[in-house]
C-alpha cells in the first residue's frame, strides 16, 4: 500500500514538473521579446525542475542518490535564475530600442530604484 | 644666341621628321583608317540598338509610378531559370543523401549482436584484461591513456595548437599595420547578484574539477571532461570579477608554463613506458592495486597533465575572444 502511495505521488510531481515545463517551451516560442521569453523560461525552469527531480527522489527511495540530486537542485536554483537576470540584464543594456518594447522611466529614476532593491534579490537567491 | 639657333633647328629638323613620317606611316594610315571605319559603323549600329532598347526602359519607367525595390531586385537577381534549376538541383541532392544514410543505415549490423564487426579481438582484450594490464577500475582511462596513449597526446597538442593559432592571428592583426581588432567589448559594470553567486559556488566548481580529474582511474571522468569543469568555473570567474581580477592568477605567462610543461611531462612520461615496453625493459611503473588511488601506473599523472592543458585551452580561447589576449 506504501508502496503504491508512493509510487503515485512520484508520479503526480514528476507528471507536474513535465507539464510546467511544457509551459516554459511554450512560451518561449508562443511569446515575441526576449524579456518575456526569459519570463517564461525562469520561472518553469527552476519550479519543473524541482519537481520533476523531488518525484524521481521519490521513485528511488532514501539513498546516496537522492542526496546528489538535492545537491543538483540545489546547484539549479542558484544557477538559473542568475543566468536569467544576465539574460534579461543583457537585453536592457544592449537594445537601444527598450522603449518600442515597453514603458521605460528615465533612467535616473530606474537607478535609484534599484539600489536599495539589490540586496532584496541578493537575499532570494 | 647660338643656343636659340640650335633650338631652331632643332625643331625644324623635328617638324621635318614629323612630315616624313606622316608619309611614311600614311599607307599603313589608310587601311587603318578603313578598318576604323568599318568598326566605327558597326560600333553606331550597335550603339543605336542600344539607345532605342534604353529609350524603351525609360518610356517603361516613366510609365511605371514608382521604381520600386522589387524591381531592382528582378534586374539584379539570378535569371528566373536558373534559380529553379537551383531549387531542383537542391532538392536533388538532399533527396539522394537522404536516400543514401537511409540505406546505409539500414545495411549496419543490429545493435549489440556477438558477431558485430566491432566486436573483434581488441575490444575483447581491452574489457577481459584492462583492469589487469594497466590498472585502473574505470578501463576507459586505460583505453585512452594507456593502450591508446598517444592518440591522447594527439589531441592534447590539438587544443594547445588551437590556442596558438588563434594567439598567432590575433596577434598578428594587432602587431602589423592593420587597425587593432576593435577593442574590448564594454566591460558590463560588475553585477552584484552574479559576484555573491560565484563566490559561493566556484570553490565546489574547482573542488570536483580536480576531484574529476584525480578519480578518474577509479570512476568515469578523467582530464577532458575535469578539465572542461574546471574551464568553465574560471570563465564564471572572469566573467564575476572582471579581467583585472582574472589576470591576478591567470595571464599568458601562466598558460604557456602550465600547458608547455604538462605536454612535456605527458610526452616524456609515455616516451620512457614505451621505450621500456617496447624493449621488454623492466620497468618503475606498474600497475599497483586497482581501486587505490595511488595505483594504475602513470594514468592519473596524465589525467592531471590532460586536464591542466584543457583547462588552460578553454580559459585561453574564451579570454582571446573576449578581450583579444590572454
Amino acid at each position: 500500500m506504501a508502496d503504491w502511495i508512493i509510487f503515485a505521488l512520484s508520479a503526480l510531481l514528476t507528471l507536474g514538473g513535465l507539464a510546467v515545463l511544457v509551459t516554459s517551451v511554450l512560451g518561449l516560442f508562443r511569446f515575441r521579446y526576449a524579456l518575456n521569453r526569459v519570463h517564461a523560461a525562469a520561472l518553469c525552469d527552476t519550479l519543473g525542475i524541482l519537481l520533476m527531480l523531488l518525484g524521481v527522489m521519490l521513485a528511488t527511495g532514501l539513498n546516496v542518490t537522492t542526496g546528489k540530486m538535492a545537491l543538483v537542485i540545489i546547484f539549479l536554483w542558484l544557477t538559473s535564475p542568475v543566468s536569467s537576470h544576465l539574460i534579461g540584464k543583457m537585453e536592457v543594456t544592449m537594445n537601444p530600442s527598450l522603449g518600442s518594447e515597453m514603458n521605460v522611466q528615465d533612467p535616473a529614476a530606474v537607478a535609484e530604484e534599484r539600489q536599495p532593491a539589490a540586496p532584496e534579490e541578493d537575499k532570494e537567491a | 644666341m647660338r643656343r636659340t639657333e640650335r633650338n631652331e633647328r632643332f625643331h625644324r629638323w623635328l617638324s621635318e621628321g614629323d612630315t616624313r613620317l606622316d608619309t611614311m606611316l600614311a599607307e599603313e594610315y589608310d587601311d587603318l583608317t578603313t578598318l576604323k571605319h568599318v568598326y566605327e559603323s558597326d560600333a553606331a549600329a550597335a550603339e543605336e540598338t542600344s539607345r532605342a532598347e534604353a529609350e524603351e526602359k525609360a518610356r517603361e519607367a516613366a510609365s511605371a509610378p514608382l521604381y520600386t525595390a522589387a524591381q531592382a531586385h528582378a534586374e539584379y537577381d539570378v535569371p528566373q531559370r536558373s534559380r529553379a534549376l537551383y531549387l531542383l538541383t537542391a532538392l536533388l541532392l538532399c533527396a539522394g543523401m537522404i536516400a543514401v544514410l537511409v540505406f546505409i543505415s539500414s545495411q549496419l549490423p543490429s545493435f549489440g549482436k556477438s558477431e558485430n564487426p566491432a566486436n573483434n579481438e581488441v575490444v575483447e582484450r581491452y574489457v577481459e584484461k584492462g583492469m589487469e594490464e594497466t590498472g585502473p577500475v574505470n578501463i576507459v582511462a586505460g583505453m585512452i591513456l594507456d593502450y591508446r596513449a598517444f592518440d591522447t597526446l594527439g589531441e592534447s597538442n590539438v587544443l594547445f595548437t588551437a590556442v596558438c593559432a588563434v594567439l598567432l592571428l590575433l596577434k598578428l592583426a594587432s602587431s602589423g599595420n592593420a587597425p587593432r581588432p576593435a577593442a574590448a567589448p564594454a566591460e558590463t559594470e560588475e553585477d552584484l547578484i552574479l559576484q555573491r553567486i560565484t563566490r559561493a559556488l566556484l570553490p565546489f566548481i574547482l573542488i570536483f574539477g580536480c576531484y574529476v580529474i584525480l578519480n578518474g582511474h577509479l570512476s568515469p571522468g578523467g582530464g577532458f571532461s575535469g578539465g572542461a569543469v574546471m574551464g568553465a568555473g574560471l570563465i564564471l570567474y572572469y566573467n564575476a570579477f572582471g579581467a583585472a581580477a582574472a589576470e591576478r592568477f591567470f595571464t599568458i605567462r601562466t598558460f604557456r608554463v602550465v600547458s608547455v610543461s604538462a605536454l612535456s611531462f605527458y610526452a616524456v612520461s609515455k616516451a620512457y613506458s614505451f621505450f621500456t615496453g617496447a624493449n621488454h625493459l623492466p620497468s618503475f611503473i606498474t600497475a599497483g592495486v586497482p581501486g587505490r588511488i595511488f595505483s594504475a601506473g602513470l594514468i592519473p599523472y596524465l589525467n592531471i597533465a590532460v586536464g591542466l592543458v584543457v583547462m588552460c585551452t578553454m580559459y585561453g580561447l574564451f579570454t582571446l575572444f573576449r578581450k583579444g589576449d590572454i
